[in-house]
C-alpha cells in the first residue's frame, strides 16, 4: 500500500468512525418512542352506572393519563351509550378518517364530523363521507358499579 | 498646498483600511463570482427565487423574535402566544410577519417549481439545482405546516391528529409511527417538544445548508435563459456553450449587479409589500381556545392547505388510505424523477404543451378546490334554529308543527331551506323530483339502502310523521332563494 492511499483510507476511516459512533446512538436514541408498550392496560372510570340512563348518549370527560405537563390534552370528551342494562359503546370523538372532533346530533341520532363530511349513527357505523370505518370503541367494563374503559384500547392517536 | 496633500494622504489611508477589510475577509472573490459576474439577460418574472430567500430572511428573523418569548410546553405555549400577541411590543407585528411570509412562501414556491416545470428549469445540466430544490420544496411544506401547530390552539392539536391519522394509515409501521411522531403513546408533552425542534432547528438548519447549495447551483449552472427556450437545446454540453456566448455577448449579456439584482429584488419588494399589508391589515391569524380534546370545535387547516382539504372531503372511503399515504410519496418521486424522465430538448412553454396542460389543470384545480372549501358544503352540523320561511308564508297548523320537527329532528342539519342549512342532503326547495305525501312519508320513515339518511319510522309518531310530510309539501314550493 503506498502512502497516498494509507492516508486515504485514514481520513476515510476516521471520518466514518466518528459518524458511526455519534449517527448510530443519535438514530437508536431518535427512534425509541415509536417502541413505546403496545398493548397495554390502563382502566380508568367514565362514572357510576347510576349517571347513565338505558338508550340515552352520553357526553363525558375521562382523564386519560396522570402525567401533569399536559392535564389539558389528558382530559378527553367521550360518547358514551348505554345501549342496555349491563351493555355500553363507549366512542373516541376521533373522526376514524383524519380525527376531527365529532359531535353528537341528537335529532337525527347521528355523529358529525366538522372537517370532511365524516358521518357515523349511534352504532358506530360510517353512513357518509370519507372515513372508512366505524367509531373507535374503547374496551369498556364494569366494576363495582362504576364504568370503566381501558384508554389503551383505541388507536395512539384517537 | 499642504492642507491638499493632508487630505490625500487621509484618502489614501482610508482606501487603504477599506481595502485591508476587503483583502482580510476575502470579500474580492465574491463580488467578483457573485456580484459583479456576467450573465445572460433574464427576465422580470424569474424574481420568484429571490423573492423565496427574502420570504426566508424574513421568517428566521421573525422566528428569532417569536423564539425569544415562546414557551414550549403544552402548559404554557398557548399562555405565551397571547403574551407574544397581546401584550408584548410589536408582538401582534411579529406573528403577523411571521404568519403571512409562510403562508406567502408556500404561493411563490408553488409560482417557482411551476414555472420550472414550464420552462424545463430542471433539464441539463441544472438537474443537481431542481433536486436540492425538491428537497427544500418538503421543507419548506412541513414547516408550513408545523407552524401552526404551535400555536397549541384547537387548530393546532386536530392539524396534529390529521397529520398521525395519515401516518396512522402506513401499512405494517402505522402505530410505531404514530408513537414515533407524537413521542409516545398519547399526545402530550414530547409532541410539542418534536413539533418545536422539528420547526425551529432540524428544517431552518438543512433549509439554510440546502438553500446555499442551491444558490451555488445557480451561480454555477445559471438560470434558464431566453434564447434557450427559443430553439432546441439537447445536451447540457450544448447548453454551457450556449450559455457562455449568451452571457458575454454584448446584446444579450449584462452585469448581475446591479441589472438583474434590480429586478429579482423589486419581485420581491413587492411580494413583501403584500405580506405587509395583509399583516397591517389583517394581523396574525386569530388564536382559537387554547388546546383541548373536550370543547365541541370547529377547526380547520390553514388557507395554504385549503385544497387538499377539498379533496379529501370528495375522496370515496376505498381510496382514502391509498391517497394519504401514496401522494406525498407519489409527488416526492414525480417531482425527484421529473428531470431524469423528462428528456425533452425544449425548454419555455411555448414548446412544451405537456406542462402547460399539467400546469393549467393543477392550477385551476387547486383554486376550485380552495373555493370549495370555503363552501364546506359536506359538512352537516347540528342547528338549534328553526329554518327560514319566506315572508308572509301561511302554514297549517300541522305544517306548523312540521317546521319545528324539520329541527328538532335535525332535518334541517342536512337539508336547506331556500339557501339556508346543511348543504349535505337535497335541498327543499330545489328539488328536481317532487315526492308525493305517501312516497315522502314512506322516505322519511324508511329511506332506499343507498340514501345516507336515518330512518325515522321508530320516532316519529304518526302524527309528527304526517306533520312532517305536511311541510315538506309546502317547503318544496318555495322560491329557490330567499
Amino acid at each position: 500500500m503506498d502512502r497516498r492511499k494509507l492516508l486515504t483510507l485514514t481520513v476515510a476511516g476516521t471520518g466514518c468512525a466518528i459518524a458511526g459512533a455519534v449517527g448510530i446512538p443519535v438514530l437508536i436514541n431518535m427512534a425509541a418512542p415509536a417502541f413505546a408498550e403496545k398493548d397495554g392496560e390502563d382502566w380508568r372510570p367514565v362514572g357510576p352506572l347510576s349517571d347513565f340512563p338505558v338508550g340515552a348518549m352520553h357526553n363525558r370527560e375521562v382523564v386519560i393519563s396522570d402525567q401533569k405537563e399536559h392535564q389539558k390534552l389528558s382530559r378527553r370528551s367521550l360518547y358514551v351509550w348505554r345501549k342496555s342494562e349491563q351493555e355500553f359503546s363507549v366512542y373516541s370523538r376521533a373522526c376514524t378518517d383524519l380525527g376531527c372532533p365529532i359531535v353528537w346530533d341528537a335529532g337525527s341520532e347521528w355523529f358529525f364530523c366538522p372537517c370532511h363530511g365524516g358521518i357515523f349513527d349511534k352504532e358506530g357505523e360510517r353512513k357518509a363521507g370519507p372515513p372508512k370505518r366505524g367509531l373507535w370503541k374503547y374496551a369498556n367494563r364494569i366494576q363495582d358499579g362504576i364504568l370503566e374503559i381501558n384508554v389503551r384500547s383505541v388507536p395512539p392517536m384517537a | 498646498m499642504t492642507m491638499s496633500k493632508d487630505q490625500n494622504k487621509d484618502e489614501h489611508e482610508k482606501s487603504s483600511a477599506l481595502h485591508t477589510i476587503i483583502d482580510r475577509l476575502a470579500l474580492g472573490p465574491i463580488w467578483r463570482k457573485f456580484f459583479v459576474r456576467r450573465v445572460p439577460k433574464a427576465r422580470w418574472y424569474y424574481g420568484d427565487g429571490a423573492t423565496l430567500l427574502f420570504l426566508l430572511g424574513i421568517l428566521i428573523v421573525t422566528g428569532f423574535a417569536l423564539g425569544l418569548m415562546y414557551s414550549p410546553s403544552p402548559e404554557t405555549a398557548y399562555q405565551s402566544l397571547v403574551h407574544i400577541t397581546n401584550v408584548q411590543a410589536m408582538g401582534w407585528f411579529v406573528r403577523g410577519l411571521h404568519y403571512w411570509s409562510a403562508g406567502m412562501m408556500v404561493v411563490i414556491l408553488l409560482y417557482h417549481v411551476f414555472r420550472h416545470i414550464l420552462l424545463g428549469g430542471y433539464l441539463p445540466p441544472r438537474e443537481g439545482t431542481w433536486v436540492i430544490g425538491v428537497l427544500m420544496f418538503f421543507l419548506v411544506i412541513i414547516n408550513s405546516y408545523i407552524g401552526y401547530t404551535l400555536r397549541w390552539d384547537e387548530r393546532s392539536v386536530y392539524a396534529i391528529r390529521v397529520a398521525l391519522n395519515i401516518f396512522h394509515r402506513v401499512p405494517w409501521i402505522g402505530d410505531e409511527l404514530v408513537y414515533f411522531v407524537q413521542g409516545g403513546w398519547t399526545q402530550g408533552n414530547a409532541t410539542l417538544s418534536r413539533l418545536y425542534t422539528v420547526h425551529v432547528m432540524i428544517v431552518p438548519i438543512l433549509l439554510l445548508g440546502l438553500a446555499s447549495y442551491h444558490l451555488y447551483l445557480v451561480v454555477f449552472h445559471g438560470v434558464t435563459t431566453v434564447p434557450e427556450r427559443v430553439h432546441p437545446v439537447e445536451t447540457a454540453e450544448e447548453q454551457k456553450e450556449l450559455y457562455d456566448q449568451l452571457k458575454h455577448s454584448k446584446k444579450e449579456g449584462e452585469t448581475f449587479f446591479p441589472y438583474t439584482m434590480v429586478e429579482s429584488q423589486i419581485f420581491a419588494f413587492v411580494i413583501f409589500c403584500i405580506v405587509l399589508a395583509l399583516t397591517l391589515t389583517l394581523g396574525p391569524q386569530e388564536l382559537m381556545r387554547e388546546a383541548n380534546f373536550t370543547e365541541t370545535s370547529f377547526p380547520a387547516e390553514e388557507w395554504w392547505f385549503h385544497w387538499y382539504s377539498a379533496l379529501v372531503a370528495y375522496l370515496p372511503p376505498q381510496l382514502t388510505s391509498w391517497f394519504y399515504v401514496g401522494f406525498p410519496i407519489a409527488l416526492f418521486l414525480y417531482l425527484m424523477l421529473l428531470p431524469f424522465v423528462d428528456h425533452g430538448a425544449n425548454r419555455g412553454l411555448r414548446r412544451r404543451p405537456l406542462a402547460v396542460g399539467l400546469t393549467v389543470v393543477v392550477g385551476l384545480g387547486l383554486l376550485s378546490l380552495t373555493g370549495l372549501r370555503l363552501q364546506s358544503e359536506w359538512t352537516a352540523w347540528p342547528r338549534a334554529e328553526l329554518a327560514p320561511l319566506p315572508q308572509n308564508t301561511e302554514l297549517t297548523p300541522s305544517a306548523q308543527l312540521g317546521h319545528t320537527l324539520f329541527t328538532k329532528y335535525s332535518c334541517f342539519s342536512c337539508h336547506a331551506l331556500g339557501g339556508t342549512g346543511g348543504k349535505i342532503g337535497p335541498e327543499l326547495t330545489r328539488l328536481t323530483v317532487r315526492l308525493s305525501a305517501d312516497e315522502l312519508r314512506h322516505f322519511i320513515s324508511q329511506p332506499p339502502q343507498d340514501v345516507a339518511m336515518p330512518a325515522y319510522g321508530h320516532r316519529l309518531s304518526e302524527d309528527e310523521l304526517k306533520a312532517l310530510v305536511d311541510f315538506v309539501l309546502v317547503a318544496q314550493t318555495f322560491p329557490h332563494k330567499y
